[in-house]
């Protein structure tokens, strides 16, 4: 059996727009080894990937295997390099054996499945995995299909093989059983495993070696024997200094005003995204929750809002049962902010004004007489937002679909933060997009708003953000609630290992 | 006026100019002059008075039926059920009329008017709500309704309420004459033309300047915002879907108290899947519905002088509509291309930069 | 001696067994290649009109060369030019691929009545016709087994089918690019093309069944030879849960129940003669009514056409 080829990243930079994804990274995989990426969303670990596989060209830098240079997709297939990502590559309609053979390069046109079959046995015999090659893949489990993904890999006889996140869709028990088999297969000298992995307990277990990236950056690169957890969640979420504190009153009463009750919420996989979360944001507080993105924060935030249906467990605002009918929004004040708000929070072909309006339009001063909707009053309600929150527009006429990412988030924002009636605000990743300025901006409306009374739920895959405006901080992990601080208690080494799924 | 707005009205002529240049290369083929075939819809269109009724006497069906296409289109949901609303509307107007012959004539078309519309309402409500609540799509189950409501008019017709006097032409007792809906003063165009054009402004009113409009408008526009906002995605889905069936149904109704005096199969002319038509080139909009019901009328109402004179059969018009309809939806999707979005330069969707690399 | 009303009750049954014999045809043309489309990832509800072409085409290319084989070969060549049309329509960005439907079945019927108009004999030469009850004395079996060898080709065709899907390269990639375009096209495979060929060759299929209409039965031209059976096939194909063996059973369904009228009136029943014939209508939407689901997508749908829905 041939040798897993040497993987090599040589000071890779590479810029998005503006934005600068990966800056001189370097990365080396020998022959044989486990070596694990680790960092924050947006820290560019994704980015590495598609580099070394060939479907980004860097902006400098370059890639070689065993040597050899590679630019593109077929030379990195060719070389024995391939990758499980995040979702499913599978048909789902189509049989485990439908799929492994589709992916064959070299199929004739007409198929002998008895051979074909005989061929995929013999191939399973020497693979780790026990499969039924008949099952249709929509009947398999999230588990089961991650392993049909790595199979697949092997009959393509993928020697180096890269893996973005491969557990976040199992079980804790699947996650070990698909990490065992992948160290095994190391240890062997079949493969080599490049794992991109925010899981400090993975990194730990399995891999030999581990690079940590930061902000585009290689912060430390490792045996894996050489360091711990704490180590290893400091760098990655940086040892910075709690920055500089918001001015923030005194709130003398504090009740509760958004519960959330032993919520139980499924994700598009079918398994529970959030499972029993139990949380209270009380009058004058900040609640924020931390994490890397895909522990089931999104689809908490869809349930809050409305966007998605909740499987067990109950929300309560002001102790009363909660559910998102316009009447109940507007009487518990409670108003979400989902992310990517283009797609989300808006509708992209009505205009500026009108998206503006999306809160209020059937009340008083934009409707008269309770049906008839005053264009006038939506008109200078808009231009009074679109000025107080410097949202770049050429007029409240364009549809919002013209607006920049960033001006998109601040129409929302002053949507939704603007009103006297918010009293409870539930926002994920508002400063996506915004700069220095505009974070600031939106901070200090989140910590008026807080000092008025109302309360803030604040997803955000920044924790600085976090350790700026929030007052108690929670830690979600693979769908629950895995920690929970005061601001004044934080322990960042902590934090980050639990953001990394490794307790205590 | 702004980039969009530019692109609504562009779209539209450059639709209609493409269409009617492969309608005059057709024409050629055929063996008719282009010229000629262009100049004879004119005449049978606007040419004279006498034109000019034809074509308002064809629009008026067809402004109510394009309605009935975009009302449940602006809510999201894309039916071709006009035809059986149509129907059934017409088959309601024609029992309430009977039932009522002996009262006051007005009673008795106003009666007519709210039994057909709430018929063809409901009739397209269901298909609305099946696709809602059930999941099936409304495409197909609006398009079984106009067969099931043809099917229903013919037995209806040709048994509990066959007018034994109509031998070899199954259909109902007439409408006696003096409740029938007359004729606007001096014209041959019936009041039916007035329903169409307040139906037309009173649905722009709706869309656009009441709280009602805004929720349809959201409810279609993107029903994830729709959710988040907390509005009763259902509840609009089936009132719009009400509305657009109510105006085909008092179509029917118009062609039963209009036209014919009584229902029998010949109500069912078409003017439902016309009406399809009107309303994708109109994009939905009820004004412009109004202008194109008026444009096509025109276009219906030249069949016969394209027999008389050039010799092309009336199937021509529907080959012309075809035309149209592919334009239309061909130069929307090359629309991008011809750079009226002037779009900010960045996409607006905001997304982390590695899930926004995330498909290979 | 059998009484009076089993033999009445033997009557509608052989009526009823050739009508939906000769009924199944046009459909099982029209939803096998609507069931190759829909593999692929497009639905096209412009069969309607395609058909229609098909059906005109036949009759006059018949006509015109004298050979009903001719007819049904030019008619399949046209539809299936129809067919590429929508196909490449529907490729293009922002083309709703429901609005193209409605679009073709206009131009369809309006191209097949515009091209009909010339036609000045009532009937064209028709197809050959098997005459498989050749021994037996009773008119009445011996008429329902008079069947065209369409009803053949037409059961060939859905094992041919079947046989491509799961026995092919092509099937497979076929069926890949319906069910998860993206992952198929990140393995090379050529999605476009693939769509684009199924809903030509779907388009063709289409065609032949309507050569079966102004061909056989009922044999002539009309504009109102389509009872909607392109339409219907649409929801057959989802009845049939996108499987062509099944799509063949349920098209001998639907052709009986398009029989019913016929045959009960052939039997002296009389009443409620529209009711009867709109069975299949009835038929099909309660049958979509029971498969749909409003979250679930139905087992057998292809990915791509349960994601747009």
């Amino acid at each position: 059996m041939p040798t897993p080829p040497v993987v090599e990243a040589l000071g890779i930079s590479k810029s998005f727009g503006g934005l600068r994804a990966l800056d001189d990274v370097s990365i080396e995989v020998p022959s044989g080894s486990f070596h694990a990426i680790v960092g924050e969303n947006g820290a560019g670990k994704s980015t590495l990937a598609k580099c070394l596989l060939g479907f980004h060209r860097p902006d400098s830098g370059a890639v070689k295997l065993d040597g050899m240079a590679v630019t593109t997709p077929a030379e990195a297939r060719r070389a024995g390099l391939g990758m499980v990502f995040q979702h499913f590559t599978l048909a789902p309609s189509l049989t485990v054996a439908e799929n492994l053979v589709l992916a064959r390069p070299d199929l004739p046109a007409l198929l002998n499945w008895s051979k074909e079959k005989e061929r995929l046995r013999a191939f399973l015999d020497t693979a780790p995995f026990r499969i039924d090659l008949d099952a249709r893949v929509d009947h398999l489990a999230a588990g089961e299909k991650q392993k049909v993904e790595i199979l697949k890999q092997l009959y393509l006889e993928t020697r180096a093989l890269i893996l973005d996140e491969p557990t976040s869709v199992l079980t804790p028990a699947e996650a070990d059983e698909v990490m065992t088999v992948l160290r095994d297969l190391v240890t062997g000298g079949r493969l080599s495993v490049l794992l991109i992995t925010h899981k400090l307990r993975e990194v730990m277990a399995y891999a030999d070696r581990v690079t940590i990236v930061r902000r585009g950056r290689r912060v430390a690169s490792n045996e894996v024997r050489q360091m711990d957890a704490s180590r290893i969640a400091e760098l990655m979420v940086g040892s910075a200094q709690p920055p500089e504190q918001a001015i923030r009153r005194q709130v003398r009463e504090r009740r509760p005003a958004l519960e959330i009750r032993d919520l139980r919420v499924l994700g598009d996989q079918g398994l529970a995204a959030v499972d029993q979360v139990n949380l209270k944001v009380h009058t004058g507080e900040i609640l924020g929750i931390a994490g890397v993105s895909g522990n089931g924060q999104r689809e908490l935030v869809q349930a809050i809002g409305g966007q998605r249906g909740i499987e067990s467990g109950s929300i309560l605002a002001f102790g009363v049962l909660y559910r998102p009918s316009r009447s109940a929004i507007r009487r518990a004040g409670l108003l979400t902010l989902p992310e990517e708000p283009l797609d989300n929070a808006c509708v992209a072909q009505m205009s500026v004004a009108e998206n503006l309006a999306l809160r209020s339009f059937e009340h008083p001063p934009m409707a008269k007489f309770g049906f008839l909707s005053d264009r006038s009053a939506i008109r200078r309600s808009a231009e009074a937002a679109v000025r107080r929150f410097s949202i770049r527009t050429p007029s409240i006429r364009a549809a919002v679909r013209t607006l920049s990412g960033g001006n998109v988030q601040r129409l929302v924002l002053a949507r939704d933060l603007g009103g006297p009636d918010t009293r409870i605000m539930v926002a994920a990743n508002p400063c996506f997009g915004l700069d220095f300025a505009a974070t600031a901006f939106v901070h200090n409306q989140l910590i008026a708003l807080r000092n008025r009374g109302g309360s803030v739920l604040l997803v955000s895959e920044d924790l600085d953000e976090l350790m700026t405006v929030a007052d108690r901080i929670l830690v979600m992990s693979g769908g629950r609630i895995a920690h929970e601080t005061l601001r004044a208690d934080l322990d960042l080494a902590a934090v980050g290992r639990y953001m990394g799924g490794h307790a205590g | 006026m702004t980039a969009s707005q530019r692109e609504a009205v562009a779209i539209p002529l450059l639709a209609l100019a493409g269409a009617a240049v492969l309608f005059g290369l057709f024409c050629a083929w055929a063996g008719a002059s282009p010229a000629g075939v262009f100049a004879s819809i004119y005449k049978a269109g606007f040419g004279s008075w006498y034109s000019w009724q034809n074509s308002l006497l064809r629009a008026a069906p067809l402004m109510l039926c394009g309605l009935t296409t975009a009302l449940p289109a602006r809510a999201g949901v894309i039916t071709v059920g006009n035809e059986g609303a149509f129907v059934v509307g017409g088959l309601a107007a024609a029992a309430s009329g009977l039932a009522t012959a002996s009262t006051a004539p007005w009673l008795s078309l106003l009666l007519m008017m709210i039994a057909g519309s709430a018929a063809g309402g409901a009739w397209l409500a269901l298909a609305a709500g099946l696709q809602h609540y059930r999941g099936v799509n409304a495409v197909i189950s609006s398009l079984l309704l106009n067969y099931l409501a043809i099917a229903l008019l013919l037995q209806l017709v040709e048994g509990p309420m066959r007018d034994p006097g109509s031998l070899n032409f199954p259909a109902t007792h007439p409408i006696p004459p003096s409740h029938q809906l007359g004729r606007i003063a001096g014209t041959r165009v019936h009041y039916g033309l007035i329903f169409g054009v307040i139906a037309c402004l009173l649905i722009w009113f709706l869309l656009e300047r009441t709280v009602w409009g805004m929720e349809v408008k959201i409810a279609g526009g993107n029903a994830r915002t729709a959710k988040l906002a907390g509005l009763p995605i259902g509840r609009i889905v089936l009132v719009a879907s009400f509305l657009g069936g109510a105006c085909a149904g008092l179509a029917g109704m118009v062609e039963v108290a209009a036209i014919h005096g009584r229902a029998s199969q010949a109500i069912s002319a078409g003017y439902g899947y016309v009406g399809i038509l009107v309303a994708f080139l109109s994009r939905q909009s009820p004004l412009r519905i109004l202008l194109v019901s008026v444009l096509l009328g025109a276009v219906l109402a030249s069949g016969g002088i394209l027999q008389r004179d050039h010799e092309l059969p009336d199937a021509t018009i529907t080959v012309f509509e075809g035309i149209a309809f592919l334009a239309i939806l061909a130069s929307e999707a090359l629309s991008g291309r011809f750079g009226f979005r002037r779009a900010a330069a960045q996409p607006a969707s905001v997304k982390t930069v590695e899930a926004a690399n995330a498909r290979p | 001696m059998p009484g009076p009303d089993t033999l009445r009750f033997a009557g509608i049954a052989t009526a009823l067994l050739g009508g939906a014999i000769r009924g199944s045809i046009p459909y099982m043309f029209v939803s096998l290649g609507e069931c190759l489309t829909e593999k692929s990832g497009r639905v096209n509800l412009g069969m309607e009109g395609i058909l229609l072409m098909g059906a005109m085409t036949a009759f006059g290319v018949s006509e015109w060369t004298g050979s009903p084989w001719l007819g049904a070969l030019a008619a399949a060549a046209v539809s299936g030019l129809l067919g590429l049309l929508h196909g490449g329509l529907t490729e293009l960005p922002g083309v709703n691929d429901i609005a193209a439907g409605i679009a073709m079945i206009i131009l369809g019927s309006g191209l097949a009545f515009f091209f009909g108009k010339q036609f000045t004999a009532p009937m064209a030469p028709q197809l050959p016709v098997l005459d498989l009850g050749g021994g037996i004395g009773n008119t009445a079996a011996r008429a329902a087994l008079r069947i065209s060898p369409l009803f053949f080709l037409g059961i060939a065709a859905g094992f041919a089918l079947h046989y491509a899907f799961e026995h092919t390269r092509w099937g497979l990639h076929l069926r890949a690019v319906g069910d998860a375009p993206e992952a198929a096209r990140s393995m090379g495979i050529p999605v476009r093309r693939h769509r684009i060929a199924a809903t030509a060759i779907g388009g063709a299929l289409a065609g032949i069944g309507g050569s079966h209409l102004t061909l056989y039965f009922p044999g002539i031209w009309s504009e109102g030879i389509s009872g909607g059976q392109g339409l219907m096939a649409v929801a057959l194909v989802i009845f049939a849960g996108w499987s062509p063996r099944r799509c063949l059973a349920a098209s001998l369904l639907f052709g009986g129940a398009q029989a019913l009228g016929p045959s009960l009136q052939s039997a002296g029943v009389t009443g409620l003669y529209h009711v009867f014939n709109a069975s299949p209508y009835l038929l099909t939407l309660v049958v979509m009514i029971a498969s749909c689901s409003r979250t679930r997508a139905m087992a057998g749908m292809p990915g791509a056409l349960a994601r747009r829905g």
